[in-house]
């Protein structure tokens, strides 16, 4: 595997729903490239198409234009069965509302994964055990969603999400539904995935969250209208992005 | 005014929005009532039609026949004389002749039938009442109405006897024997003449005499006078025979208390089914109605607006399918009762009562309450706020089969962990289809034994084949038809409780798919789900069908199928499961994820 590749590009992504006067840009003219071990927040108002930009770059809706590539590997062309499987392997998602299974415990919702990777149960349960300890449940391995608070599901959503070793998590509004102290853990946890070099792609209305990242890029009505390093100050102006100034 | 229009167009806009549940709910009842009121309407079948064509025909109180005896020393008609002067009888008909030879009707349908030559002159003794056309004429047959109604004659068409041509003249009701096909062989009349010419040295003439009692009630014991003996007691080459009148009833009515028999567990079984299948489909309707009550309460409606809506709409569904079944009932009632068939007054079998009809709706009314009230009462009891955000009830937890599942290939990890998370809906599905396949063994069970039967039966030498045999291979027919009726509602069952599964796991599969099981997996792990139960019903449905041909008197002895036919009934069970599950569990296996996630 190539290094210096992106861990995930869009060129020129359109995704547009309806037709004729109902027809809606959702997504319009996204280019963006993510490295590897680099931190990308995109935020912007409710409805701008920032999820549905994530769930394009994570291979769970298809783009009307456009290319999508996932180290290397072509999304846009790839078949269902195949986008499965690179999820499984080099995918990890976090929800705004959490999607943990409610019939399985916090640890069975983690080994989730990688039995679908067909891991052995054993190894499975070895490896949620240690992400739980990493996002500090393991005490509560064996509680039931409904026995959690809402930052101790999205901790164990978290743990669930690494549990293949994904190339890039992909978490959509990981701080929506909780309070102040829970999305400081939150937090914390993603700064400290972050360290480690794991490629996030974080969409979210937090500033706290966003500024965690590497790199902020503001959506509106579907299109990229401002990028700021968050390392080396704004790469390009507003101006400069929508073609105002030469 | 303005509360029904509301009620109106919110029951309307619900159906239209839910054809195919209504649809379904609607089959499942129709399937109910339709049973019903064939079990209640076949209750009313009229006993006196024998007795009404017993006075018509003039009836006789003892028939006694002699059939071929190739080479016997004893000439069959001469036999018969001793009984002419026997004390008690009060008048007689005959020695008719008669020929045992093989009728073959259009489409080369070819059925046994003893071809009895009569006077064309009217008889003091069993003169069969002709319905249709006219009595005997030289060249022309009359054809008992049983055996008419079953070939579909008609007077003017041609049959054959023996290779000879013969005109349809008429068709005529008796008693002398059981009609067909509750009696085989079937009965023609020709004139003597004609009878005549039908015998061959191989298959001479047989004779048929026909008594009247001065005691008609002292039937049975005139056929047993000892007197008699030397008739019964005639060797395998010189059959005969003496029928008291009760006997030939018993034999025309066998036919019809076969098929109530059958219809009455045919019906228990559908039954069963059909309240299995709609607790399904009302138990998947349950959580979108909780989520319409929290709806409807938001936005100001009174708890006795919302059970009004609810209520009207199933009442409407479970009426119209009342009368749908009431139609279909009456439909099908008469082509069950065979005593129409062959004995006067088939205008007047079974009839469609005022009672009947009030059962059926009353049955047909009381489910459609029962679906309500669930909802209506757990809507009344649940704040607006989590109706509207959480109607489904929460998913069980079995941590035995989820830990099971962990070490199975994905698609059986799914598919045990969606049967684990309702394991009532399993329950009942299992039970569905276990009913349709103990009716399928039973039905299998049933041909296996007529077929046996027919290869132990000794070659025909002229009287009547056991009417039970006859019987049972009309009933059979029935039975046929009404485990067909069996798979097809269980096959809807299949459908909908697949279809069920797939709308309450849409979150579940869409997250196991952006967790990366492929379609295929989520498709065969939906499949499966369905697969278990099967499997289950299988394996009961198997004994349970051979234990209902036992307690409906057969004999598992002579009859059980090989077995491997019962084996082949598992994946024969499986099979169909999953080809009636597959189109369900694909569209649910191909539904957008980013779709569902989002609508969480």
């Amino acid at each position: 595997m190539d290094r210096d590749q992106p861990a995930l590009s869009a060129s020129g992504v359109d995704k547009v729903y309806g037709k004729g006067d109902a027809l809606v840009h959702a997504v319009d003219q996204v280019e963006l490239e993510v490295a590897r071990g680099e931190a990308v927040a995109i935020v912007g108002p409710s409805g701008c198409g920032k999820s549905t930009l994530l769930y394009l770059l994570g291979g769970l809706e298809r783009p009307s234009a456009g290319t999508l590539t996932l180290a290397g590997q072509r999304l846009d062309r790839m078949p269902e069965s195949g986008l499965a499987r690179l999820r499984r392997h080099s995918l990890g998602f976090v929800f705004q509302a959490f999607h943990l299974v409610d019939e399985l415990t916090a640890q069975e919702n983690v080994e989730l994964p990688a039995l679908l990777a067909g891991a052995s149960p054993r190894r499975a349960r070895k490896r949620a055990q240690e992400l739980l300890e990493q996002v500090g449940l393991s005490d509560r391995a064996g509680h039931l969603p409904s026995a959690l608070s809402g930052g101790q599901r999205q901790r164990v959503a978290i743990a669930r999400a690494l549990a293949n070793e994904p190339l890039v998590v992909l978490a959509d509004e990981p701080t929506g539904n909780l309070d102040s102290a829970a999305t400081t853990d939150v937090l914390r946890l993603f700064d400290q995935l972050h360290e480690n070099g794991q490629t996030l792609v974080i969409v979210t209305h937090d500033t706290r969250i966003a500024a965690t990242a590497d790199r902020l890029i503001t959506m509106r009505d579907g299109a990229f209208v401002d990028e700021t390093s968050l390392t080396g100050g704004s790469s390009r102006t507003l101006a400069a992005m929508t073609g105002l100034q030469g | 005014m303005g509360r029904l229009l509301l009620i109106y167009r919110l029951v309307l806009g619900d159906i239209k929005r839910r054809r195919v549940q209504s649809a379904l709910l609607v089959l499942m009842i129709v399937t109910t009532t339709t049973t019903l009121t064939l079990g209640l309407m076949l209750h009313h079948v009229s006993p006196d039609q024998f007795a009404r064509t017993r006075l018509a025909t003039r009836g006789p109180d003892v028939v006694a026949e002699v059939g071929p005896a190739p080479g016997s020393s004893r000439p069959a008609a001469k036999q018969l004389a001793s009984l002419l002067h026997a004390p008690g009888v009060a008048a007689t008909a005959g020695p008719f002749p008669i020929a045992f030879v093989q009728l073959t009707a259009a489409h080369r349908i070819s059925v046994p039938v003893q071809a009895e030559g009569r006077d064309v002159a009217p008889t003091a003794v069993d003169q069969p009442l002709v319905t249709s056309g006219h009595w005997v004429r030289t060249g022309q047959a009359v054809i008992e109405q049983g055996l008419a109604d079953s070939l579909g004659l008609r007077v003017g068409d041609t049959i054959r006897l023996r290779g000879r041509a013969f005109k349809v003249g008429g068709i005529a009701v008796t008693i002398e024997q059981g009609f067909y096909p509750g009696t085989i062989p079937g009965l023609v009349w020709l004139t003597h003449t004609n009878a005549g010419q039908l015998a061959t040295p191989a298959v001479p003439l047989g004779y048929i005499l026909d008594i009247k009692l001065t005691n008609p009630g002292a039937a049975l014991t005139f056929a047993d006078m000892p007197a008699l003996n030397a008739l019964g007691s005639a060797t395998p080459n010189e059959p005969s025979m003496i029928e008291p009148w009760q006997g030939i009833r018993t034999d025309d009515y066998k036919l019809i208390s076969l098929n109530q028999k059958v219809l009455l567990v045919g019906s228990l079984l559908l039954s069963l089914l059909a309240i299995a299948s709609i607790a399904v489909l009302v138990g998947g309707r349950m959580a979108e109605q909780t989520r319409r009550v929290g709806l409807l309460k938001a936005v100001g409606a009174t708890p006795s607006l919302i059970a009004a809506v609810l209520l009207a709409e199933n009442l409407l569904l479970a009426l119209a399918a009342a009368i749908l079944g009431l139609i279909g009932g009456d439909l099908l009632a008469p082509l069950l009762s065979s005593p129409g068939q062959g004995l006067l007054g088939s205008a007047v079998a079974p009839q469609l009562t005022g009672s009947t009809a009030v059962i059926v709706v009353a049955v047909a009314a009381a489910v459609a309450t029962l679906a309500t009230l669930a909802p209506t009462i757990r809507g009344a009891r649940t704040s607006t706020v989590r109706a509207l955000n959480n109607p489904a009830q929460a998913p069980r937890r079995r941590p035995g089969l989820i830990a099971v599942s962990a070490a199975l290939p994905v698609p059986l990890l799914l598919g045990l962990r969606l049967v684990a998370r309702r394991p009532r809906r399993a329950v009942l599905s299992a039970a569905s289809l276990m009913i349709a396949v103990t009716m399928v063994v039973t039905a299998m069970t049933v041909q296996h034994d007529l077929a046996a039967t027919g290869q132990r039966r000794v070659p025909y030498v002229g009287l009547f084949i056991s009417t039970a045999v006859s019987s049972a291979a009309h009933a059979n027919h029935l039975l046929i038809m009404l485990s067909v009726i069996l798979v097809v509602l269980a096959a809807s069952s299949a459908i909908s409780t697949a279809w069920a599964a797939v709308i309450d796991a849409q979150t579940s599969t869409a997250l196991a798919r952006a967790l990366g099981a492929t379609p295929r997996q989520i498709s065969a792990g939906l499949t499966t789900a369905q697969l278990l139960p099967g499997l289950a019903a299988a394996c009961v449905g198997i004994p349970a069908g051979l234990l209902l041909y036992q307690l409906a008197g057969g004999h598992l002895n002579e009859a059980s199928p090989p077995l491997l036919w019962l084996l082949a009934v598992i994946p024969g069970t499986l099979i169909a499961v999953a080809a009636v599950t597959a189109i369900p569990a694909r569209i649910g296996a191909r539904r957008s994820v980013a779709e569902v996630l989002r609508s969480e």
